[in-house]
């Protein structure tokens, strides 16, 4: 159980930092078409910001996702066979595309993670979902050759 | 810039006063479904139109006594942010009857903010004919959030009206080849204002760009300028000295952050952007905005009474040495949600309130004459 806590744990907050880096991205992208200067520093301090002050707000998001999805593929593996991991990827992916789309329709914005106004960007940010179920996974069932890596 | 507006947020903290006993608060009427703006009608006796955001245009008598006004607004759409916005009088309204109604039309897949015009009946019960639509903003767009909707006259006759960026649209608010988070200048036939400063871009219409959200617009005769506010995401709305063909800056330069936490620009003052002349954070949502001259409260001539939604409060400022700062707040009717303020002819101070059962508020100096 405790196995599962922190690897459940790490999942989110990986998923959660390479999202926030991934969102903000899309947003000095955006500026930057806009003609707007962005150095090397305003960009890394731009980063910062948001690890700080989004990615809070998207691990809270990314952790129901995935305390709905991953049991989901966990059942799917089990009934349906296949590749455990594709399972848990899938469900991350799957997970915060639905995600995204429900809180957009309940929300009282249009869109609450601007990153996500386009498709490109939906998707980008539902593969930190893939990224944190493949995560999930590879800490929890670690393959033999995975298990035999070195820790550093 | 930063250092000098945080001092004066700080300056204004301290000599802000919560409602005090000197205004007194009378309730005109309730009942009223999200009421969004109030406009006195000219004849002595002669009421308030109110606009209900869901589409019903209604008289309030100085009995207190609310009639509608049946309307018939072409393609109005009403959900989420959008619906009935404000009414105004053309200047000539004595003789023309004639009614301006800014409004949202569509549907949810393409609307925006739209302009009518309608003549009213001279006497009651009030009617209205000769309803047309006599402008769009341009392009159509999804959603149901960020329209303006405020207007004021300025003193050549022509209209301004503050337009939002439709929210998922930011980045257009500095594009000037569409209306997306624009202030727009017309004729008061819809028509395009002869000297706008961008004649060939988005059909002439355009005065300023780079706004967010505005639903405060207001010409001060006395200083002959013009004072605007609009909403900023998490923080940053500001209040802003209207000037023709500038740029205020959304979404390349900000005090505010997104909802999310997320920062929407690095940068609070870029080359080229008009700073703000006043900015709060956190926001209040101001959703108004009214400027003195009467004789009820003496002391308040020239300053600036803004409603706030999320602040749930009326702040009055005044001009200082260049830069607005807070004198007094006042909150009404439990902290209710602000939607509108108007000062009457008698200078009395008006508010609608802004909820399913929303009130019309008279505010007055403590000790002066009840309305009725």
């Amino acid at each position: 159980m405790l196995k599962t806590l922190i690897a459940f744990v790490i999942a989110v907050v990986a998923g959660a930092i390479v999202g926030s880096v991934i969102q903000t991205q899309f947003n000095l992208a955006a500026l930057i078409e806009l003609s707007v200067p962005i150095s090397f520093d305003v960009r890394i301090s731009t980063i910062i910001h948001d690890l700080i002050h989004f990615s809070p707000i998207f691990a809270l998001l990314l952790a129901v996702v995935l305390l709905v999805a991953l049991p989901i593929a966990a059942l799917c593996s089990r009934k349906l066979g296949g590749t455990e991991r594709w399972w848990f990827i899938s469900a991350g992916f799957f997970g915060l595309l639905c995600c995204f789309v429900i809180v957009n329709y309940v929300a009282p914005m249009p869109t609450l993670i601007a990153a996500t106004r386009s498709w490109e960007g939906m998707g980008a940010m539902a593969l930190t979902g893939a990224f944190a179920g493949w995560i999930f996974d590879r800490l929890w069932h670690p393959l033999p050759r995975e298990l035999a890596e070195p820790l550093i | 810039m930063k250092k000098l507006i945080f001092s004066l947020m700080l300056g204004a903290l301290f000599h802000s006063a919560w409602a005090s006993n000197e205004v007194k608060v009378e309730v005109v009427a309730e009942g009223l479904s999200f009421p969004w703006s109030l406009q006195q009608l000219p004849a002595e006796q002669g009421g308030w139109l109110v606009t209900e955001r869901g589409g019903r245009l209604l008289h309030i008598a100085d009995d207190g006594s609310v009639n509608a006004i049946p309307l018939q607004l072409p393609e109005l759409f009403v959900t989420g942010q959008s619906g009935l916005f404000e009414v105004t009088l053309a200047p000539d309204f004595e003789t023309s009857r004639e009614l301006l109604l800014s409004y949202a039309c569509g549907s949810l897949s393409a609307n925006t903010t739209c302009l009518a015009r309608a003549s009213l009946s001279a006497n009651a019960p009030y009617e209205t004919t000769e309803v047309k639509q006599i402008f769009a903003a341009q392009p159509l767009r999804k959603g149901a959030a960020h329209y303006g909707g405020r207007m004021t006259w300025l003193p050549d006759g022509t209209l301004l009206l503050t337009l939002g960026d439709g929210f998922d649209y930011r980045e257009q608010a500095q594009n000037l080849n569409n209306h997306l988070g624009k202030v727009v200048r017309l004729q008061r036939d819809g028509s395009v204002a002869a000297d706008n400063p961008f004649p060939d871009k988005a059909a002439g219409y355009i005065f300023s760009y780079g706004h967010r959200n505005s639903q405060g617009i207001v010409y001060d005769p006395a200083r002959d300028v013009i004072w605007q506010h609009e909403h900023g995401p998490k923080g940053g709305d500001e209040i802003n000295r209207l000037q023709a063909g500038k740029n205020y800056g959304w979404p390349i330069a900000s005090y505010g952050i997104d909802y999310t936490g997320a920062m929407v620009t690095p940068y609070q003052d870029l080359p080229g952007v008009i700073q703000p002349m006043y900015q709060w954070t956190p926001s209040l949502a101001p959703s108004d905005m009214a400027l003195y001259k009467g004789d009820l409260f003496a002391q308040w001539q020239g300053d600036l009474l803004v409603s706030h939604l999320a602040g749930k409060r009326v702040q009055r400022l005044r001009l200082n040495e260049g830069t607005w700062q807070v004198e007094q707040t006042i909150e009404v009717d439990n902290k209710a949600r602000i939607r509108a303020v108007e000062v009457a002819r008698d200078g009395a101070v008006w508010l609608a309130t802004d909820a399913a059962e929303g009130k019309i508020l008279r505010l007055s100096p403590t000790g002066s004459e009840s309305r009725r």
